[in-house]
């Protein structure tokens, strides 16, 4: 388990993390979202230990992890822009954190290459950014870390790619409890491979919630009510975050479980109604304007 | 097999990266050391072709001599070295300039002192490989073509050995450099102000003292750079190399062995904290220490801007208000130059001007505590019961030797064998020099003092003593009459052992010259060591010397002593071997005197008057402006007659005249004596003629009315 706690990081008077506090579990997928500038990066960095905190602590599995060989070994970080050594090409990376990482597993590494079509003996300044990124996760995911921390890594990648990393790590989440963190100013990226979303704004956590849970308690409702006594019958008593009107069609966003919604709907008139999925944007667009952020201009855009 | 874990296996992994540094190091000191061996012993091979070798055994010397100069203290390797430190240092530790590659290395799971020491490690390995491969490829060249012994075999270890100190200091700066910076070009720039920092302040400290103090005299006392590894390097590798046995090499080196360890030590040490306490945030950024930007502004600025304010003062005609205007205007600009620097942003400019009026502050306080003498520099004489003894040189620079018969420094010399425990004639010239400018002195000469405390402590300085006045002169001759005086300025009055070996002896008074069999140089040294006794100062003031005697030692080194007339046992011995002239020629030897008037006053008065033409006076004629040929009236003269009216009012120029008067002579006019070539009179026969001048008020009337302007035209 990853524990930030009050974590706090100024650049020249310019505080890019304000006490920052996010406990990651083991085992799930955890986004960190936010717009450019957010802060993402630098907590990143913090969690692994190439920034050390002006305040606060981050700790892997309760080891502080600055300076800290031991907690390093339980992370692989894949920066922004990864690193290359000049010249070098995928064998050499191997070689190199091979070296580093006792667990590293070559011939995992080198299947995976081969599954991604990545010439091993082709030099890494020919590759394409998305070609680096895949190389970079790959040799993340061979490093047989708990943890693999992702600073945009996603961007770029085409959703093949993407269909392909997301299975690896599925697969090393069921076999070795692979715990990846992913940091995007991107939600829609997220969304299908996220379990946990932590929201970062202006260097603070703005939310940090299970997606199933949000998921869970939040309701997109569509019906058409017989009369207004009965739609008021059906609302009275429910948390609405959002209602929309074409019509005679009502539409609502509502706080509670389906089973609660399916229950009151049993006792209201209605012409028809129906339980719609939400997507992750619309669960964040929902939870961030109750506490009143415009998520649509801190993150879509 | 090593570990894939272990320190070498990292090494061996760095190596991988670093294959650049590794070609790079190993064609420079290929160059340094094959190719420089390979360019003197084919210019030994050469000159031995062309016979400038007589012998075999010369021939042999000077090839272990190339050996040695080339493969062990070679002055030109100090730049390789800096070079090589540099680009091994910061290709070593440049990931920390780089975010991306910070990134990378600072978030694997790597010891953070395991990484220090496998980068410091090879870079040092890179170094030591380079060198010692180029370094055997050399000897096994010079030992082919038989110019190695085990004299040069020593040499050239003991120079491995000095030149891998001065690698290990200067890489140990660079690795500091870099650790207190954020990029290559910054890195650069600290590497410079570390390495030279010193030697500016020394600059720095030492032109404002001679700019604003007249006492300032570096003669006995001069700071050199304490803690320069480049300074030590520079000023001593080639008097190392000088040094003839490996023995006496080892003795002198050894001390500077210790020096640059302990130097190696605490820089790495500096840049090991560094290290350790560098945000990896630094990368990219000027100074990876934010908090140290003002305080390296204030250091960096005041000793530039000062030196540049001493630039302009030397260029501008000693002017110390425009030296004053171009300091801080210096100041300024440096200061508006470290912010831009540290922001990469011209914009920054006039950031942080609480540090910059700091520094700015700084160099007016710097200007003022050298004009206004804050400290008392100019006004400083020790108390006589503070003094321990005095040495001292007046105005003229007597020679010295040591065993070898190789010239010795005036100032080392005299340090070393004067001790004037009468204290007092010094303190109250000293005191006299500061009453009177040198502007109101009749005959201002310069005295170099060295001031021995009885705490220890050495302090130099020198002034300007009017030799004309009579006061001084008693000051002076309580001085020059005592033992010590004679004993430190006189290498005769001690130094029996050299007369023992004297290869010549010499007598000449200008024109005539005579030579003593060797064996009388020890009975002559006695007569004049007699002579000696009654030496003071107003017997060479007031008398210009007779003639003198010249002692060649061996590697032709030459002792030349003043006799005065009242040298009257030197003399004797002299005339008893015959060989004693007297000052004035005898008209019968003589065949043509030829007498030059130069008409100095008449330049003088074309240079200052803006009028075409220039009167003189002695010839009352108005002459026309023109070039110095213009002024020159050359006469030569005949007659025995002549002769006789000239030779009792001139002395040569051949003879030394240590603080005799120059007003005495008159410098005007050249007078040139040929004589005759019959004549027995034992004139050196290898020149053509004689320079003599004519005393001051003491030209013949004839002389002066056939030399004056527009004589020579009748």
């Amino acid at each position: 388990m990853i524990e930030i706690h009050n974590l706090t990081k100024t650049f020249e008077k310019i505080k890019a993390v304000d006490e920052v506090g996010v406990t990651i579990k083991d085992n799930t997928v955890f986004g960190l979202i936010g717009t450019n500038g957010a802060g993402k990066s630098t907590v990143l960095r913090m969690i692994a230990g190439v920034l050390k905190p002006d305040s606060g602590t981050v700790t892997i599995d309760g080891m502080p992890v600055y300076d800290n060989v031991e907690a390093k070994k339980q992370l692989f970080f894949i920066a922004d822009e990864p690193y290359f050594f000049a010249n070098s090409n995928a064998k050499s990376m191997e070689r190199y954190y091979s070296g580093v990482y006792e667990n590293f597993d070559r011939e995992e590494f080198y299947r995976y290459l081969e599954s991604f079509n990545l010439d091993k003996s082709r030099k890494i300044n020919t590759f394409s950014k998305g070609m680096k990124k895949q190389l970079a996760l790959l040799l993340g995911i061979c490093a047989h870390t708990k943890y693999i921390l992702c600073d945009e890594t996603f961007d770029g990648l085409d959703p093949v790619m993407r269909q392909g990393i997301k299975s690896i790590f599925a697969k090393e989440m069921e076999e070795r409890g692979l715990t990846p963190v992913i940091a995007s100013h991107n939600l829609r990226e997220l969304e299908d491979i996220c379990d946990h979303v932590g929201l970062l704004h202006k260097g603070g956590v703005l939310l940090s919630k299970d997606l199933e849970d949000m998921k869970c308690n939040i309701q997109k409702i569509q019906c058409v009510f017989t009369s207004v006594e009965e739609e008021l019958k059906a609302v009275n008593g429910m948390e609405v975050l959002k209602k929309e009107q074409r019509g005679s069609l009502r539409t609502f966003t509502v706080r509670c479980t389906r089973e609660e919604v399916a229950a009151r709907f049993a006792t209201v008139d209605t012409v028809f109604y129906e339980v719609l999925p939400l997507s992750l944007e619309e669960i964040f667009i929902s939870e961030t304007e109750v506490v009143g952020y415009d998520i649509k201009k801190l993150i879509l855009g | 097999m090593t570990s894939r874990n272990s320190f070498w296996a990292s090494c061996k992994e760095n190596h991988r990266r670093r294959i650049w540094v590794w070609i790079v190091a190993c064609l420079m000191q290929a160059v340094s050391y094959v190719g420089v061996l390979t360019v003197y012993l084919s210019r030994i091979r050469m000159w031995n072709a062309e016979g400038s070798y007589k012998k075999p055994e010369n021939f042999q010397a000077a090839l272990y001599l190339a050996t040695q100069d080339a493969l062990g203290f070679q002055d030109n390797l100090g730049i390789v070295i800096v070079v090589l430190a540099a680009m091994i240092g910061m290709q070593g530790f440049s990931y920390l300039y780089d975010r991306k590659k910070v990134d990378m290395y600072h978030s694997v799971p790597v010891d953070k002192n395991r990484r220090f020491l496998t980068l410091y490690a090879n870079g040092i390995m890179i170094y030591l490989a380079a060198t010692l491969l180029n370094l055997f490829i050399s000897v096994i060249m010079a030992m082919v073509q038989h110019a190695v012994n085990g004299g040069v075999m020593a040499v050239v270890g003991l120079g491995f050995v000095w030149n891998f100190l001065v690698f290990l200091v200067m890489y140990h700066t660079v690795i500091l450099a870099v650790m207190l910076t954020g990029s290559r070009l910054i890195t650069l720039c600290a590497v410079g102000v570390f390495s030279l920092y010193e030697l500016v302040l020394y600059s720095m400290g030492s032109s404002m003292q001679y700019a604003f103090f007249t006492t300032k005299d570096n003669f006995y006392v001069s700071h050199e750079p304490k803690l320069s590894v480049l300074s030590d390097y520079l000023s001593h590798t080639w008097e190392i190399k000088g040094m003839e046995e490996a023995k006496e090499m080892a003795v002198n080196v050894v001390p500077f062995y210790g020096k640059w360890i302990l130097m190696a030590v605490v820089i790495l040490a500096l840049a090991w904290v560094s290290y350790r306490k560098r945000p990896s945030e630094a990368a990219g950024k000027a100074l990876a220490f934010p908090i140290l930007e003002p305080y390296v502004k204030v250091l960096v600025v005041i000793p530039v801007a000062v030196c540049l304010g001493m630039w302009v003062y030397s260029v501008g005609y000693g002017s110390k208000s425009l030296a004053f205007v171009a300091m801080t205007a210096s100041g300024v600009i440096a200061c508006a130059v470290m912010e831009v620097i540290y922001d990469f942003d011209i914009k920054s400019m006039f950031k942080h001007l609480l540090s910059s009026g700091i520094a700015v502050a700084g160099i007016v306080i710097v200007f003022f505590i050298f004009k206004e003498d804050v400290f008392g520099y100019d006004k400083y004489i020790p108390a006589e019961e503070k003094l321990e003894s005095v040495a001292l040189v007046l105005d003229s620079y007597p020679d010295f030797w040591d065993e070898d018969f190789t010239y010795l420094s005036t100032a080392k010399a005299s340090e070393e064998r004067m001790y004037l425990k009468n204290t007092a004639p010094v303190l109250a010239l000293a005191q006299r020099a500061q009453q009177v400018e040198i502007e109101d002195m009749t005959d201002p000469r310069y005295v170099h003092v060295l001031y021995r405390l009885k705490s220890g402590r050495r302090v130099g300085r020198g002034f300007h003593v009017d030799f004309a006045d009579p006061d001084n002169e008693t000051l002076l001759d309580q001085i020059v009459a005592t033992k010590e005086y004679k004993e430190g300025t006189f290498q005769i009055m001690t130094d029996e052992k050299s007369f023992e070996q004297v290869q010549a002896v010499t007598y000449s008074n200008g024109a005539a010259q005579t030579v003593l069999p060797i064996e009388d140089a020890l009975a002559l040294r006695g007569a004049y060591l007699k002579d000696m006794e009654g030496f003071h100062f107003k017997m060479a003031r007031k008398n210009r010397p007779c003639g003198e005697i010249s002692f060649r030692f061996p590697h032709w080194m030459t002792y030349t002593l003043q006799i005065y007339e009242g040298f009257e046992n030197t003399i004797a011995y002299l005339q008893s071997k015959e060989a004693y002239y007297p000052l004035q020629l005898d008209p019968e030897d003589i065949a043509s005197i030829t007498v030059t008037n130069y008409h100095y006053e008449l330049q003088r008065a074309a240079e200052v008057d803006d009028s075409e033409v220039a009167y003189d006076a002695r010839s009352n004629a108005v002459v026309a402006k023109g070039y110095i040929e213009d002024y020159v009236v050359s006469e030569t003269f005949y007659e025995e007659e002549q002769f006789a009216q000239i030779v009792p009012e001139i002395y040569p120029n051949m003879l030394s005249t240590p603080w005799c008067d120059y007003a005495e002579i008159d410098s005007n006019y050249d007078v040139f004596i040929t004589f005759k070539k019959d004549t027995t009179y034992p004139y050196d026969r290898s020149s053509y003629g004689f320079s003599y001048q004519f005393f001051a008020e003491r030209v013949p009337k004839f002389v002066d009315e056939a030399t004056a302007m527009g004589a020579d035209e009748e």
